[in-house]
């Protein structure tokens, strides 16, 4: 065997040979990485990377999440609060769901082409003159209905990837085809049953923390309507239709609210 | 016949002389035994056809060969009647004609322990430099979290004195590295080929200075048998020869042995002779091989990762990128059955550019990209439009990044060697027991393994120098070397560190076969923390240079 041992004395004469042999340089990088450590939670982790991006250290993170959390418990109205929960929590849920679209190829084809939805490119009036009972019609009657637009939804700020804030972006903007798709009212129990739905779905954090403290502000009726109605039928049709992140509604507008429905294996929500 | 068995003679009383010259605490014993074993094959009538050898091996693979040429070099090991059989014609080996550029698919990776024995053997010399590239660095990455874990030659020199000391006479690589033994690489990697070439140089020579070793090659294994036909009186009375294994041959030649080494592979034949059974299991992942050429100035490695080993765990198993020489790599993916034989198909240029962004793209990517493979090996989308996509968008995120990563990069694969992508099943296999009575198992016949930690080979050959050993030992004791009490210590040494290995490899390949998420946390976790404690990454060095039992062997020498 060619290995041997050397003797000890070898071993520090092998040491001079080597002056900058540092015997404290474990403690050295265990105290920069300590720091290190200290100062990556202080400090944003990227530059400005989309327009709108407020890149924010982990510590800010952290207050924002739980601070966002409780805002929106105590009043669901604010938008901006759910969306700051939803992005300070996403993380690697929203890389889950971009893994799930770049499967796809039509999920491929949206992050790749990146369309936005607003008033202006749904073209709503074109829309409205569309036959009643197709998609596109439905759609547009729901927004007047509500008396919302595409154009309200809260840009996203804290999502620290480009390409991941328009996931979250494209999430937001698809919301209201999901009523139309569901037939789900915009009434709390409703809004809430949704949230079981896309939790379903996505698996995103904020949608669960809505499925299971949302229905705390709930009447008991509602609570009872939620839990026997809505929820089993969420859980079901949530879990059975296609990834819905991966459809390009624009492209469905003609179709009949029916064979959409069909098409992507969902069944019209409980009427109540 | 005759004079075969007058050389069976001197070469018993050449081992008495020896024995006796030794000194051996029961030197008494040797000339009676092996008298009385001379007589038993003397006395054996109906042997015509039957011809006695003290060992054959079967199986003239890398570990076959070995031990043939570590019992021929051995002192004693070399007087005894020596027989290798294998089904392939060994005359490729011997007439291997490298070309500059080209390199045969089957790569591995030689530990410095491995190297060590092979210049103990001699074969080492026989192996051609230029053939041979160190590997002085690994990079290991978790292809899901990026987690990353890199090994350095010269590195590994300043963190550990142990080291140091290891390698104070660690082999040197033959193409003399401009570094002195500082720079010793953690291992050699070179083609299985060479190395069978150079077994075959090495048993060549020691057959032409007189040592009794007989190869029958093309000639193939029909039966082996514990009984010749016991009938004949005499042989009842005489202790043990009608108990030999006999080997029929399909030339219709009979061997009967004293000892018979199944070196005959994963589904060897020797071990279901001896009844011995095998416990493992198939990975549900195939691993696809091939010759790939490189451009090293697109890699960021020091040294533009000459000599460098990249390995990336994807979640359907890992990918490894071993250095050659001449701008050459060889490649190792382990993956899903059905996507090493699209593999196998897909266009070289397509190949190439799916290689590549295993290397970089994210496991989303590429088993988007796989699932692409048509029936007929075409691609179903444009690979190389949908990869540079993605790596665009890697590209701009990468740039925000304000602790930006120095992970080296990988060098580009330009184009595949033709006709050198194959596929093979990947298992994990145990002898339940490496020794009977008369039989013994080495290398892959023994024990087979993921092939992501490159150790089988490894492995095969350490059974091999440990077991030559034991043979010479039992000889200069004067026992009988196919006794099952005389192949024990080969069994006890070489079993639970294979075993361990096996384990070790097998709970990796395991623990990286997920995407789950905490798992993948807990694992890069993991991974972070050992790159950075010095001491721990250099035990597992250490672990995976086969140099861990050093002192233990230092001290036996």
């Amino acid at each position: 065997m060619s290995f041997r041992i050397i003797p000890s004395r070898n071993i520090n004469a092998l040491r001079q040979l080597h002056p900058n042999r540092n015997r404290l340089a474990p403690c050295a990088t265990l105290f920069t990485a300590t720091l290190l450590t200290a100062k990556s939670l202080l400090e944003a982790p990227t530059s400005k990377l989309y327009p709108g991006h407020v890149p924010i250290s982990p510590l800010q993170r952290g207050i924002l999440a739980v601070g966002s959390a409780f805002t929106a418990l105590a009043n669901p109205l604010r938008g901006d609060m759910v969306a700051a929960l939803g992005e300070t929590t996403g993380g690697m849920f929203l890389e889950r769901i971009r893994d799930q679209m770049l499967l796809d190829p039509e999920g491929r084809r949206i992050l790749r082409e990146r369309p936005v939805i607003t008033s202006e490119t749904m073209q709503l009036d074109k829309l409205r003159e569309l036959p009643d009972g197709t998609f596109g019609r439905e759609y547009v009657r729901f927004l007047d209905d509500q008396q919302v637009s595409p154009d309200t939804r809260e840009p996203v700020h804290f999502v620290d990837s480009e390409e991941l804030a328009y996931v979250m972006q494209r999430y937001r903007e698809t919301h209201d085809f999901y009523h139309t798709l569901t037939g789900l009212p915009v009434t709390v129990d409703g809004e809430i049953a949704l949230k079981w739905f896309e939790m379903v779905q996505t698996g995103l954090p904020m949608t669960m923390l809505s499925s299971f403290f949302g229905p705390l502000r709930l009447s008991h009726e509602e609570r009872k309507r939620l839990f026997d109605i809505y929820v089993p039928w969420a859980l079901e049709n949530g879990s059975n239709s296609k990834l819905l992140m991966n459809v390009r509604w624009e492209e469905w507008f003609e179709k009949p609210v029916e064979q959409v429905q069909r098409e992507l294996g969902v069944q019209p929500c409980p009427q109540v | 016949m005759s004079t075969r068995l007058l050389s069976h003679t001197t070469a018993r009383a050449r081992i008495t002389l020896l024995a006796n010259a030794k000194k051996h605490h029961n030197h008494r014993l040797v000339p009676a035994l092996s008298c009385s074993r001379f007589l038993s094959t003397h006395a054996t009538p109906d042997s015509s056809e039957t011809e006695p050898y003290d060992v054959v091996i079967v199986g003239g693979g890398i570990a076959g060969s070995a031990l043939a040429c570590a019992l021929a070099s051995g002192k004693a090991t070399g007087t005894q009647k020596i027989a290798l059989i294998e089904a392939f014609d060994l005359s490729n080996h011997i007439n291997w004609k490298p070309r500059a550029d080209q390199y045969s698919n089957r790569v591995s990776s030689l530990t410095p322990k491995s190297v060590a024995f092979l210049k103990r053997i001699g074969v080492w010399s026989e192996l051609d430099s230029s053939r041979i590239a160190a590997c002085n660095g690994m990079q290991v990455w978790d292809g899901v979290s990026g987690a990353r874990i890199t090994f350095d030659a010269a590195h590994s020199n300043d963190r550990s004195t142990f080291l140091q000391q290891v390698f104070a006479d660690a082999p040197q690589s033959p193409s003399s590295e401009q570094g002195s033994d500082q720079q010793s690489p953690l291992a050699w990697m070179t083609e299985n080929l060479h190395v069978q070439y150079g077994l075959q140089k090495q048993m060549l020579a020691h057959k032409n200075r007189g040592v009794q070793l007989d190869i029958f090659e093309k000639t193939k294994v029909q039966g082996i048998s514990a009984n010749v036909s016991s009938s004949s009186p005499q042989e009842s009375s005489s202790t043990d020869i009608s108990e030999w294994p006999v080997i029929t041959l399909d030339n219709g030649k009979k061997l009967q042995t004293r000892l018979l080494v199944g070196a005959d592979g994963v589904n060897s034949p020797v071990r279901s002779f001896a009844k011995i059974e095998s416990l493992g299991w198939d990975y549900s992942q195939f691993g696809l091989v091939a010759t790939l050429e490189v451009d090293h100035s697109t890699s960021t490695a020091l040294d533009q990762g000459k000599g460098v080993a990249w390995q990336r765990f994807l979640p359907t198993g890992p990918i490894a990128m071993l250095p050659l020489n001449n701008g050459y790599a060889s490649l190792v993916w382990s993956t899903t059955p059905k996507i090493a034989q699209d593999l196998k198909k897909l266009p070289a240029q397509d190949f190439c550019a799916l290689v590549n962004a295993a290397f970089h793209a994210s496991p989303a990517d590429l088993e988007y990209l796989c699932r692409n493979i048509g029936p007929d090996g075409q691609p179903q989308v444009d690979f190389q439009k949908e990869i540079e996509w993605r790596a665009s968008v890697q590209e701009l995120e990468s740039h925000a990044v304000a602790r930006q990563s120095k992970d080296a990069k990988p060098p580009k694969v330009t184009a595949v060697q033709e006709n050198t992508r194959a596929p093979f099943p990947l298992r994990m296999r145990n002898s339940n027991s490496y020794v009977e009575d008369r039989v013994v198992l080495v290398g892959d016949a023994a024990h087979t393994v993921h092939p992501l930690a490159g150790q089988g080979l490894n492995q095969g050959l350490a059974d091999v120098e440990c077991l030559a050993r034991v043979i010479e030992q039992s000889l200069l004791s004067g026992s009988d070397i196919g006794n099952i009490h005389s192949l024990t210590p080969y069994s006890s040494e070489r079993f639970l560190p294979n075993l361990a290995m096996l384990g070790t490899v097998d709970k990796l390949s395991k623990l990286y076969n997920t995407d789950f998420g905490p798992v993948v946390w807990a694992r890069s976790l993991g991974l972070t923390a050992v790159d950075n404690m010095g001491p721990i990454k250099t035990e597992i060095m250490r672990f995976a240079m086969g140099l861990e039992d050093v002192p233990s062997s230092a001290a036996r020498r």
